[in-house]
């Protein structure tokens, strides 16, 4: 069984706290995502599981084993980099060999493992060339392919698809997600693409600033975010955000926006100073059932959805609101709006949620 | 006032026209004055060495007689000529082995971060900047059996007084020309293998960390192979340098005792200006010369090879 356990990891460059007490488990088999913001500590909590970074406190289990302070090579651990780091002057195959070779293992059975290798990624026709005369995706699966050769007990991928262009990166996605189900190994994958993180992950890690916001499955972060943060990272479009005045009426939640305000009757969470509400739960209704009145200002057709952008009338307050394309809407037109409000998320002053939608 | 019509050519046009003009006598005439030095300091010294070969001029008297291809002819009778070739390999050899090997081997060292590695950098770096006189002349001293600094140190770790006149024996004079010369051009290749570690990229290295290669692995599979370009440099550098390497010889030992230390350019040298025997001397210059060019297409075809690999 290889699980990964990280319990109260830190790490700071100068006076500079990268990671700050960080506590998570992976179950073995996991497919992990760490999602974030550039510059979060996403590539620098890889590399202390790696051992290529020391922790600076707090201790890191690999299969039920202390590895803190253990040497990379010696933690069972295989990372993908984003930027391949594949080897110039040797061959796929060579590349793909390196940590066998380095082993010294008879040359049949790095040829044999090799062309194993090569088979599950469909590389085997690129085996003698060079990583140059290689493209992107194609470098990407030899640097998949140097990781798997050598059966690691957990595999790290730093942001591995973000040098490929879009319709690339979709495809490798769906390959590492079939690679996972194949390999059935515990993966910790990196990076800052929420849509990567959803599609791919059985469950989510979101950080910012060196700290664990949240952890969850893609569904439960997008349903059930813990936090204003979340809430924002997770989703895209993202949700919308919208202050609530200090003094309403009643038995109301009043939202600011410029001059005007929207009263939302029936509906208070105490102690809320903001609420967040996704685009696909605003909704066209007509004059009287409406909560407000906005100006559309653009229209994204997407096909299968369109995706509206509001501007609520006397106010610059930007809202996106996702409809079925069957509405025949036109820019500068003036429509009503309803809230869902189920799906009201209440946020406290420091952006934590206040309720369950 | 003439308007400018729409399609007459515009002022803008003509003014370009001009500084191309202007450009092109800058150009001329900058490139005139060194093919010029380069002609009344290369060209026709070379010409006037192939040109004397075919005499017996003495190097003063107006007259001489040409003799055909003697010269050429007694080069392949001359022992002393023999001599001096095989000391000449035996030189280059050295001369680019050494500096290389040291180079390379102190680049791995300082860029490991070992404490001082910074200052040490600089002291390994500073020989290059003195003359191969100075260098030749501090090594001379080094070498001075009575109270030179090499036998002054192994007579304290011995116990024992130690007098050797390292530059007076046949047996050592060359070697130690060498290892002087070695020490001077070492800097050379350290600092050219230093730019050339910056330029591997860290997370080659981190590979070679997560797959568990031994240091010696990762500097036989990884940092050498990679440091080609700079080794094409380093070599090309310690070749023509080793080629020019006379100074530090003349400085030394003369090329003696007994010939023991004389290269190709030593010998041209004595035969030239000792001797007198310019007609000879300038044989020996020209198949120097011959040499040297061939070693260098040589190795100019083999740079191009690694360029194919690695462009
Ligand atoms: N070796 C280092 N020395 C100093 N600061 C570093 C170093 N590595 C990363 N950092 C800093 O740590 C923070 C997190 O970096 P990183 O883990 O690379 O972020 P991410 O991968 O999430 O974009 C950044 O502010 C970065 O500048
Ligand atoms: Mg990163």
């Amino acid at each position: 069984m290889a699980d990964l356990r990280l319990e109260n990891v830190s790490k700071r460059f100068g006076d500079v706290q990268v990671i700050n007490g960080v506590d998570f488990a992976a179950k073995h088999g996991e497919f992990v995502v760490f999602v974030g913001p550039s510059g979060c500590g996403k590539s620098t909590l890889l590399r202390l599981i790696t051992g290529l970074e020391e922790t600076g406190g707090g201790r890191i289990f690999i299969g039920g084993a202390d590895v803190t302070g253990m040497k990379p090579s010696k933690r069972g651990v295989a990372m993908v980099f984003q930027s391949y780091a594949l080897f110039p002057h040797m061959t796929v195959e060579d590349n793909i060999g390196f940590g066998l070779r380095l082993a010294k293992l008879p040359k049949e059975e790095i040829g044999r493992r090799v062309a194993e290798a090569a088979r599950i990624l469909q590389i085997e026709d690129l085996l003698e060339r060079k990583p140059r005369q290689l493209s992107g995706g194609q470098r990407q699966r030899v640097a998949i392919g140097r990781s798997i050769i050598r059966d690691p007990k957990v595999f790290l991928f730093d942001e591995p698809l973000s040098n490929l262009d879009a319709a690339l990166r979709v495809q490798m996605r769906l390959e590492i997600a079939r690679l996972h189900k194949r390999l059935g190994a515990t993966m910790i994958y990196v990076t800052h693409d929420q849509t990567e993180a959803m599609t791919l992950a059985d469950r989510i890690v979101v950080i910012n600033r060196g700290r664990i916001e949240q952890v969850g499955s893609p569904i439960d972060l997008y349903d059930h975010p813990a936090n204003r943060f979340v809430s924002g990272f997770i989703g895209s479009p993202a949700m919308n955000f919208i202050d609530v005045n200090e003094h309403g009426p009643e038995n109301c939640t009043s939202l600011g926006a410029g001059s005007a305000s929207i009263e939302l009757d029936g509906c208070q969470v105490a102690g809320a100073t903001a609420i967040g509400i996704r685009p696909e739960h605003l909704e066209l209704a007509g004059p009287e059932e409406g909560d407000f009145p906005a100006t559309v200002e653009i229209i994204e057709k997407l096909g299968a959805e369109s995706l509206v952008y509001l501007q609520f009338d006397g106010s610059d307050l930007p809202l996106t609101m996702r409809t079925s394309p069957e509405h025949p809407l036109c820019a500068g037109e003036t429509v009503h709006v309803r809230f869902n409000k189920d799906r009201i998320h209440f946020f406290d002053r420091d952006g934590k949620i206040l309720n369950r939608p | 006032m003439k308007g400018v019509r729409a399609g007459s050519r515009s002022p803008i046009f003509c003014g370009a026209r001009r500084m191309e003009q202007s450009n092109r006598f800058w150009r001329t005439v900058l490139l005139a004055a060194p093919v010029a030095v380069f002609t009344v300091f290369v060209i026709w010294p070379l010409l006037s060495s192939f040109h004397y070969s075919f005499t017996n001029w003495n190097g003063f008297n107006r007259e001489f007689d040409y003799v055909g291809f003697s010269n050429y002819a007694k080069i392949v009778t001359d022992k002393l000529f023999l001599n001096a070739a095989i000391n000449t390999v035996i030189w280059m050899v050295a001369a680019i082995l050494l500096p290389t090997l040291l180079g390379l081997g102190l680049a791995l060292l300082i860029d490991s971060r070992v404490p001082g590695g910074t200052m040490f950098k600089s002291i390994f770096y500073l020989p290059i900047c003195l003359s191969a006189v100075v260098v030749g002349q501090i090594w001379v001293w080094i070498y001075q059996p009575d109270w030179g600094l090499l036998n002054t140190v192994i007579g304290l770790v011995s116990g024992e007084e130690f007098r050797y006149p390292w530059l007076a024996k046949p047996d050592t004079a060359l070697g130690s020309v060498i290892i002087a010369w070695a020490w001077q051009q070492t800097g050379l290749s350290m600092v050219i293998y230093l730019a050339g570690l910056t330029s591997i990229p860290e997370d080659l290295i981190e590979v070679c960390e997560i797959e568990g290669a031994t240091a010696w692995q990762r500097i036989r599979m990884l940092i050498i192979p990679l440091l080609t370009p700079a080794t094409v440099v380093v070599i090309a550098l310690s070749v023509i340098n080793s080629l020019k390497g006379f100074d530090i010889l003349y400085i030394m030992t003369g090329g003696g005792p007994f010939h023991s230390s004389d290269t190709l350019a030593m010998h041209m040298y004595n035969e030239s200006f000792k001797k007198y025997l310019m007609g000879y001397g300038s044989a020996i210059s020209v198949v120097l010369f011959l040499i040297a060019l061939t070693i260098i297409r040589i190795y100019f075809r083999q740079l191009r090879r690694v360029d194919e690999i690695y462009g």
